[in-house]
């Protein structure tokens, strides 16, 4: 039987290169905007294109790039994580009020990382188990969470002393790389790794498209949106410690509108904004995009305010390009 | 004494809120026939094989499976038992591809489990589709670009990758032109030839006397006339379906 000839008949063959175009147009088209922006700023100011501000970008991303990775995925599932800001925050106060009160760095490692995990399954756990929103849910959390950090810290900022070895998290270097960037370089391949080619990852692309139809085929997708929430948690809480510890301080209110910058990013990398299509790589050019525009604005000595409207304004121009000209369906 | 059957299914009851979909039901199926399962709508086809599927868990009743009791509260706990379901609203992901939504929940792996084992998987969706007779240029294609026969060709073709001993079928011929409802209901007679119980849902009823072995109908949720095929005209099986079916008291 050969019925399926006549449709097949219709399949235009092209190119290798330019499916890949079409395929992946909303990350491409915004990787030539953070090309356009780049030589802007390079041509604008004399500090931009230099090695000290590259690698200070570099820096000030990473733990961006971190909550990014898996932010993706959590918007592939078509959910959304709005607490990563909070437990940050969280993060950031633990660390300092552990380290004040004895806990050694591993031990202070290894509970602040379980505590961001742990907000992740209480998200991930209403989320799928009582099928809550995820706005609602995360909302609530975003609240609580950053309510819990200023408790343990009672709003004031703790001092990180560099003499702990946690602190090479947010100073160190790996052969002259910052340990930072190094996480969050693993954090990209396992990214990219997770999402293409394990089963979760296909889960998770499913479960943004037709979640009823994963259930169907047995698989369990409740375990797979708690994980994912619980990935998300902890990596806002590995962040969180990165800088904390290269500011050498922990405080409850870093992190305000974090979330917010990390969801900017993902949708502007090309992620559907409800789910069903995922990529890591345009995450980790909409973290890139938001750091530089960022940075070269601060070089320009342009107002902060300025810095947030122009943020703000990308960001709309880039979901209506997302949605609208390059046809992203749900 | 049941042995020859392969699935028997005994006073299935599932209500939704106020509306008792199923009211004991039941439904047996022996070792390759095609039993054709009709109804009104709402008569409650699609809830009875979603229980038998283990989408929908039923309220009462029980499930026996080549004579032994089985519990199915799971699609996983189906899958088990070798029963797969091509649903009527196809459940096929349009953002993978071919072979990713063939395999969805049984993907082949590599790397101690970790990954999936791409090249086997593309290979086996391939030999899959051949052995149908299913003819799709890539098992890269991404679902959502392909027409209403492919896809229908892809979710049936996902029901058969396992060796399945019960099919269940729910409209799989709805959103289908002429020529790819000819293909279904020839795929329904070669599965048959293979030993595979297969209870098809169809409102086209033309079609139920080209596969079926028998045919059980169902009205507002209450099984109220099963017979052989020839037993039944045209006339007389849609008598049946208004829920005054000839010659038959109601069970």
């Amino acid at each position: 039987m050969n019925l399926e000839q006549i449709s097949q008949d219709r399949i235009v063959k092209e190119s290798k290169l330019r499916a890949f175009i079409r395929q992946n147009m909303s990350t491409v088209s915004i990787f030539g905007i953070l090309l356009a922006i780049s030589i802007f700023f390079s041509i604008m100011t004399n500090s931009f294109l230099t090695v000290n501000n590259s690698l200070n970008i570099i820096v000030q991303v990473a733990p961006n790039i971190i909550v990014a990775v898996v932010m993706t995925f959590v918007i592939t599932t078509g959910g959304i994580d709005l607490s990563v800001g909070s437990v940050l925050a969280l993060a950031s106060a633990l660390t300092a009020v552990l380290l004040s009160n004895g806990f050694g760095s591993l031990a202070t490692l290894i509970v602040v990382l379980i505590a961001g995990i742990a907000v992740g399954f209480i998200n991930g756990f209403a989320i799928a188990q009582f099928k809550i929103p995820p706005l609602i849910v995360t909302l609530a959390s975003m609240i609580y969470i950053r309510g819990l950090a200023l408790l343990i810290t009672g709003g004031y900022s703790i001092a990180i002393l560099s003499e702990h070895s946690i602190s090479q998290l947010g100073q160190g270097r790996v052969l002259g790389v910052p340990i930072a960037v190094v996480f969050a370089a693993i954090f990209v391949a396992l990214g990219i790794l997770l999402l293409r080619s394990t089963k979760y990852g296909n889960y998770v692309t499913g479960i943004g498209i037709n979640e009823e139809a994963i259930r169907r085929t047995g698989v369990n997708t409740v375990k797979v949106k708690i994980m994912t929430y619980m990935l998300s948690g902890g990596a806002a809480a590995l962040a969180g410690m990165i800088i904390a510890t290269r500011l050498g301080s922990g405080s409850s209110n870093i992190g305000n509108m974090f979330e917010l910058d990390i969801i900017a990013a993902v949708v502007l990398g090309g992620t559907a904004l409800f789910g069903g299509a995922g990529t890591v790589v345009g995450s980790v050019i909409g973290v890139a995009l938001i750091g530089v525009i960022k940075n070269g604005l601060t070089l320009m000595h342009v107002s902060p305010y300025i810095i947030q409207i122009t943020e703000g304004l990308v960001l709309l121009i880039a979901v209506i390009l997302n949605v609208r000209v390059f046809g992203k369906k749900k | 004494m049941s042995s020859n059957y392969r699935i028997e299914m005994k006073n299935i009851q599932k209500s939704f809120g106020e509306i008792k979909s199923l009211q004991g039901v039941d439904l047996k199926l022996k070792e390759g026939e095609v039993l054709g399962l009709v109804g009104d709508n709402g008569a409650g086809k699609s809830t009875l094989m979603k229980t038998l599927s283990g989408v929908v868990v039923p309220d009462a009743g029980e499930f026996l499976f080549e004579g032994k009791q089985v519990k199915i509260d799971s699609p996983k706990t189906a899958k088990e038992l070798n029963i797969e379901t091509v649903f009527q609203d196809l459940s096929l992901c349009d953002t993978l591809d071919v072979a990713s939504n063939m395999f969805l929940g049984r993907e082949p792996v590599k790397s101690m489990g970790m990954l999936i084992d791409k090249e086997k998987l593309h290979e086996k969706s391939r030999e899959a589709l051949n052995r149908l007779g299913i003819n799709i240029s890539s098992t890269k294609l991404n679902v959502q670009n392909m027409s209403g026969g492919q896809r229908q060709a892809v979710a049936i073709a996902r029901a058969m990758l396992f060796n399945p001993k019960v099919l269940i079928m729910d409209e799989p011929t709805a959103a289908l032109g002429v020529k790819e409802v000819n293909m279904v209901l020839e795929l329904i007679n070669t599965v048959k030839k293979q030993g595979v119980s297969v209870i098809l849902i169809t409102h086209r009823l033309q079609d139920l006397f080209e596969v079926c072995d028998r045919i059980t109908v169902l009205y507002e949720g209450k099984c109220i006339d099963d017979r052989p095929i020839d037993e039944f005209t045209l006339e007389t099986l849609i008598k049946s379906i208004m829920g005054v079916p000839e010659g038959v008291h109601a069970l």
